[in-house]
């Protein structure tokens, strides 16, 4: 994980966290959602805000590693943790992909999805979080946690 | 993630330890899974005590497991889960696919 640290307030509240790229692996993933764990509970966020947040970016890692980078190792996730000039948290992973619309996800919680093996994440992730906003066609993900 | 397998007479058991999450983890117990079909063990209870969380991965792999196992005769049952886990499922509506059991005994002798 190569870590590019930037700890400490910005000019206006705002203050990075974490910054990290990392390649497109399964084992990245806990790297990274273990590195936003402690941090979150340095911060005595609580265990349940803590859960959904290490659960929404656990889904949206595994889609950049997936979907994005098509798990191709050679690839890198970039990923960073900012609290707003509000206090709130952010989250925002980016992979080198073309990204995905919207409207082509299914709905998982209809009948017809329900026993599928896929198709949940980006449901999950705006389940889980407070606010959800995608960028650059997709292959952004921005995510806050009040 | 640890995946402990016991064979009763009604059901395998499987018991698992850790995050059930895209990796190691959810191959791990696709393989246990797996096997268990293809030997004709269509009863399987998954003890998810120890299980703090499950991810959409996670998920998938035991929905589509359990269409499998029904198709055969069979199911999936879940003890303990953990209560993320349990808000995990509910959040996804698939909460009520599977009977939940407090305990591996109740839920092996509820096959019988």
């Amino acid at each position: 994980m190569v870590d590019e640290p930037v700890a400490g307030s910005g000019t206006s509240g705002f203050s990075e966290l974490l910054n990290v790229s990392v390649p497109a692996t399964t084992q990245s993933i806990g790297q990274v959602t273990g590195a936003i764990s402690e941090i979150l509970l340095k911060m005595d966020v609580p265990e349940n805000k803590r859960f959904e947040i290490d659960l929404a970016v656990q889904e949206a890692l595994a889609n950049a590693v997936l979907h994005g980078c098509n798990g191709d190792a050679s690839k890198t996730i970039h990923c960073r943790l900012n609290t707003d000039h509000e206090g709130h948290i952010v989250i925002t992973v980016t992979d080198p992909g073309p990204g995905f619309k919207l409207e082509d996800l299914k709905d998982p919680q209809q009948p017809e999805n329900l026993y599928g093996d896929h198709g949940r994440g980006v449901y999950l992730i705006r389940q889980l979080m407070d606010h959800v906003q995608f960028d650059r066609g997709g292959s952004e993900i921005r995510m806050w946690k009040y | 993630m640890d995946i402990n397998v016991r064979k009763r007479a009604q059901a395998q058991l499987i018991q698992l330890r850790g995050p059930l999450r895209m990796g190691p983890a959810v191959d791990g117990l696709r393989q246990t899974m797996e096997e268990a079909l293809g030997n004709g063990d269509t009863r399987l209870v998954i003890n998810l005590a120890e299980v703090p969380m499950i991810d959409s991965s996670g998920i998938g792999l035991l929905v589509r497991f359990l269409a499998s196992a029904k198709q055969r005769g069979g199911s999936i049952k879940l003890v303990q889960p953990s209560k993320f886990a349990v808000q995990t499922l509910r959040l996804v509506g698939v909460l009520n696919l599977f009977e939940i059991f407090d305990n591996d005994d109740a839920a092996a002798e509820s096959f019988a």
